[in-house]
């Protein structure tokens, strides 16, 4: 089962994924992979803090920043990812990328497009490692559309792989002030 | 007249072109979008001038773009207001309202003639998927 929850920062998708994901039938164990990269001690503390309180739930933590289809776990896993937004600020401002097409024009949304796509493909190879997944992406995209640069791409590559995994999920939730508004439920058929 | 609105790049366009079984010229011809960047300078009265005008076309698309910390800048500050106004004409004017995220739709006024299309679109689908198998 794959699930996706969206929701702006502190709506509470957080809790409502891992209250997800705690539901959950099945005994294959509780995996979190952490994909926000720490930066400085005070990131450090606050890791271990949330390492300790995860534990105390029931879920073991892996970091992984880039690469997410690497990644390796145990069997019939019930796995929780945070958050997308991480993710792909890791794999779009840490990587080597294109930055211009063979006419020497910034064309943000040929890599948007490649990204994404690269992006969605780790996804795909994560979801046959597990019997669960859940995704937790971030909702960005209400502020206006004055952006440019590389701002300009991050959103193109965020919205594309939000779209790309809606369409792709079985559940699909948005979560505002803590409450959960289902988008999408293969299960009951909307 | 169905008034399509959402977050920037949530797939507004896409997802009403497929619920429509509508190609780029019906678009082209019956649609409209952006129609946040029409406001920007508008006085009430004209706002509702061009929700007037709008409101003749099949389909409306607007970007949400009311959901930041309010702009510095006064133009911004009133084209962003203007861009919320013309929003709320719209949805008063439209038989459906649809906001869409993350490609999904969520139906927020009317939509039953809308969905009964959309359900003969999935439909013609399926049974081509199975004809192919």
């Amino acid at each position: 089962m794959f699930t996706l929850v969206i929701g702006g920062s502190a709506s509470g998708k957080s809790d409502y994924a891992e209250r997800h994901v705690l539901s959950l039938k099945g005994d294959g164990p509780r995996i979190y992979i952490a994909a926000m990269e720490p930066f400085g001690e005070e990131a450090q503390a606050r890791i271990a803090r949330h390492h300790a309180m995860r534990r105390d739930r029931g879920f073991e933590t892996i970091e992984c920043y880039r690469n997410i289809g690497d990644v390796c776990l145990p069997e019939k896993s019930k796995v929780l990812l945070e958050d997308l937004g991480n993710l792909t600020a890791n794999e779009l401002f840490g990587a080597d990328l294109p930055q211009a097409d063979a006419y020497g024009n910034l064309n943000t949304e040929h890599i948007a497009a490649d990204l994404s796509d690269r992006i969605a493909a780790g996804i795909e190879r994560l979801l046959t490692k597990c019997s669960h997944l859940t995704i937790v992406t971030n909702e960005v995209f209400s502020g206006g559309k004055e952006y440019e640069g590389e701002t300009l791409t991050y959103l193109r590559v965020l919205a594309a792989l939000n779209r790309k995994l809606a369409a792709r999920a079985d559940l699909v939730v948005e979560v505002v002030c803590g409450l959960p508004e289902i988008l999408k439920s293969t299960e009951t058929g909307r | 007249m169905i008034f399509v609105t959402g977050p920037l790049f949530a797939g507004k366009q896409e997802y009403i072109m497929e619920a429509l079984g509508w190609d780029d010229a019906q678009f082209e011809a019956s649609a409209v979008r952006d129609v946040q960047d029409l406001a920007a300078e508008l006085n009430t009265e004209q706002l509702r001038a061009l929700a007037d005008t709008l409101a003749e076309k099949k389909v409306v698309i607007a970007t949400e773009v009311g959901g930041g910390v309010v702009p510095i800048d006064p133009a911004q500050r009133q084209s962003r207001e203007a861009a919320g106004r013309l929003a709320c004409l719209l949805a008063e004017r439209a038989d459906t309202v649809i906001r869409v995220c993350c490609g999904l739709p969520r139906f927020l006024k009317g939509g039953e003639t809308m969905m009964e299309n959309r359900g003969a679109i999935k439909q013609t689908e399926s049974d081509k998927a199975e004809q192919e198998r």
